[in-house]
């Protein structure tokens, strides 16, 4: 099988203008920043969104611009808020929403990766969100149907989702692509089923055999996986499950710039447009502060300090 | 006296011992830890990002947290949580919402017309899927006009939809919500109707001023009872679970 690491700059290649993505995570943890912080830095437009709960990714990239429409189910800020950019960019008519529940969404992209019409469930039925399209006419979404098997259930259908990209941050891979998270690992390997081209960053890369050893481990074969990248904290401002919190200070401190549009835009050109590189925007936040968020390795968190 | 408190226990007592609740954060988290070190000691918690049956050691703020995950018995992904509510495995939900109808219907989406709104609320979330297919419901929701609404902006989670039948029609497999838990007391539904009405009042609340605080008139209750304040055990128990009244103030 062949070697699939690549350069920084070669994955984000594989992204144009008009794509549509979707990208791992869940609320502040393994969302691909270090990615997207990079992306927004080069520029692109009209991107669309597949997403489950990336709601850094999504927030970031209606912060730059560059987010036209989005399916999803819940994009927060747990502990903060609202997505500020993303919800006003609703608002204002600029970014256009299609909503689901958590299931719903994720059983949208198990209908892609399972190359079905659609996928039965038993949710969203009778709601908005089956009635009511966003940018979608409804019956092109959900319908409620009478089994076909003439039991008498009713029964929601929900057609398939094709993200263009998947981006997922992830703690390590062998060079060939497979894949290893600690931790809930959110919504990754349905993502990664579903979409055309999948890219993964990874905090390690580890000898196939290191993967052989605990093969349970791997979310992602390699089989499904097209390009991996050694990007060490990717994911950060956001944690990685085993390697390092989120840094709620950092999040903090945009959240807090996101309440205006302008410093919310001062914001973005300072800290995601102004680094040259992976390096510089790590350089930019400092080896104390990372370091600084390392986890206890058996409690797999932080855990608060003890005051003296 | 605490409101939090009242709520808290509240929400503790809808949870009965050996169910499996899916909760989120904030006051139903603390209310879960409240059931299983009182009467509840056999409850399992599932969240909805792939945590289940975890032992923390200090209250968690978000259910993706790494502090949350500790002691877990099993940590997979969002879809393995979500299928245990479609496979009738999850006994009772709680909720949160911004607006809520006399059906228990909710509205995490939008405020203003759906497709240009005045505020763009976070989305549905597990929250449908919850009240979807958990066995039960309970919705967790301070009173107030602008909240508690004749129709709702959009319907995002169903409640009992438009009463009777409405559920089964929508494929829905469970019963929906069975009480609402407000700071002035406990809302149940008419079985009749499904519609709303009162159920407990919190001391001191009379049945007109929680009327006064809901947008729609209520069904006529059955029986309406007073609860009781928290005992000293209950408040020091409160206390051990969120040491800092960071969802359960222990004062108004």
């Amino acid at each position: 099988m062949a070697d699939k690491r690549v350069s920084l700059d070669e994955a984000l290649a594989l992204v144009p203008d008009g794509a549509t993505l979707t990208a791992g995570g869940f609320a502040h943890s393994h969302q691909p920043m270090g990615f997207f912080r990079a992306l927004i830095a080069e520029g692109r437009s009209d991107l669309s969104l597949m997403g489950v709960a990336e709601c850094w990714v999504a927030e970031w990239l209606a912060a730059a611009g560059m987010l036209r429409k989005a399916w999803f189910s819940n994009f927060m800020f747990e502990g903060f808020g609202r997505c500020r950019r993303f919800s006003e960019g609703i608002e204002n008519g600029t970014i256009a929403a299609e909503d689901h529940s958590h299931f719903g969404m994720i059983m949208r992209l198990v209908a892609g990766a399972e190359r079905l019409p659609f996928m039965p469930m038993l949710s969203q039925g009778g709601t908005d969100i089956a009635l009511l399209g966003g940018f979608e006419q409804p019956e092109d979404k959900i319908r409620v149907i009478d089994s076909p098997f003439g039991d008498g259930q009713r029964v929601t259908v929900t057609s398939p989702l094709v993200p263009d990209v998947a981006v997922i941050h992830a703690a390590r891979a062998d060079r060939l692509g497979n894949v290893q998270l600690g931790g809930a690992s959110a919504v990754i390997e349905e993502q990664a089923a579903a979409a055309r081209t999948v890219i993964v960053t990874v905090e390690k890369i580890v000898e196939t055999d290191e993967i052989r050893r605990t093969p349970e481990a791997t979310l992602l074969s390699a089989l499904t996986v097209d390009a991996v990248v050694h990007l060490p904290f990717g994911a950060w401002p956001t944690g990685v499950y085993g390697y390092h919190d989120p840094d709620m200070d950092f999040l903090s401190n945009y959240y807090a710039a996101s309440r205006d549009a302008g410093a919310c835009s001062d914001w973005v050109d300072r800290h995601l447009r102004a680094p040259a590189d992976h390096w510089a925007w790590l350089d930019a936040a400092g080896m104390a502060r990372l370091l600084a968020l390392r986890t206890d390795p058996v409690l797999g968190y932080r855990p608060a300090e003890v005051p003296a | 006296m605490s409101r939090d408190a009242l709520m808290a226990m509240a929400a503790a007592r809808e949870i009965r011992d050996g169910d499996v609740a899916f909760i989120g954060t904030g006051l139903p988290m603390v209310a879960a830890y409240l059931a299983k070190a009182t009467h509840a000691p056999e409850v399992t918690l599932v969240f909805e990002s792939g945590i289940i049956d975890p032992a923390p050691l200090e209250l968690a703020t978000g259910v993706g947290e790494y502090r949350l995950a500790f002691g877990a018995t099993s940590i997979r992904g969002t879809r393995a949580a979500l299928t245990l509510l479609q496979q009738g495995k999850v006994d009772i939900g709680f909720l949160g919402t911004a607006e809520i109808d006399a059906y228990g219907n909710l509205n995490t989406t939008a405020i203003g017309e759906y497709h240009h709104p005045d505020v763009r609320l976070p989305g549905s979330g597990g929250a449908n899927d919850i009240a979807s297919m958990a066995r039960r419901s309970v919705v967790i929701a301070r009173t107030g006009r602008r909240r508690f609404v004749e129709t709702l902006h959009y319907l995002t989670t169903p409640g009992h939809l438009t009463g009777p039948g409405a559920r089964k029609d929508a494929g829905l497999p469970g019963d929906g919500p069975v009480r609402v838990i407000t700071d002035m007391g406990v809302l149940g539904f008419s079985p009749e109707t499904q519609r709303m009405r009162a159920e407990r009042l919190f001391p001191g609340v009379t049945l007109e001023a929680l009327q006064e605080g809901i947008g729609f008139a209520l069904d006529p209750p059955e029986e309406v009872t007073t609860i009781a304040p928290p005992d000293a055990g209950t408040l020091a128990l409160l206390r051990r679970i969120d040491p800092a009244g960071t969802y359960v103030a222990l004062e108004d």
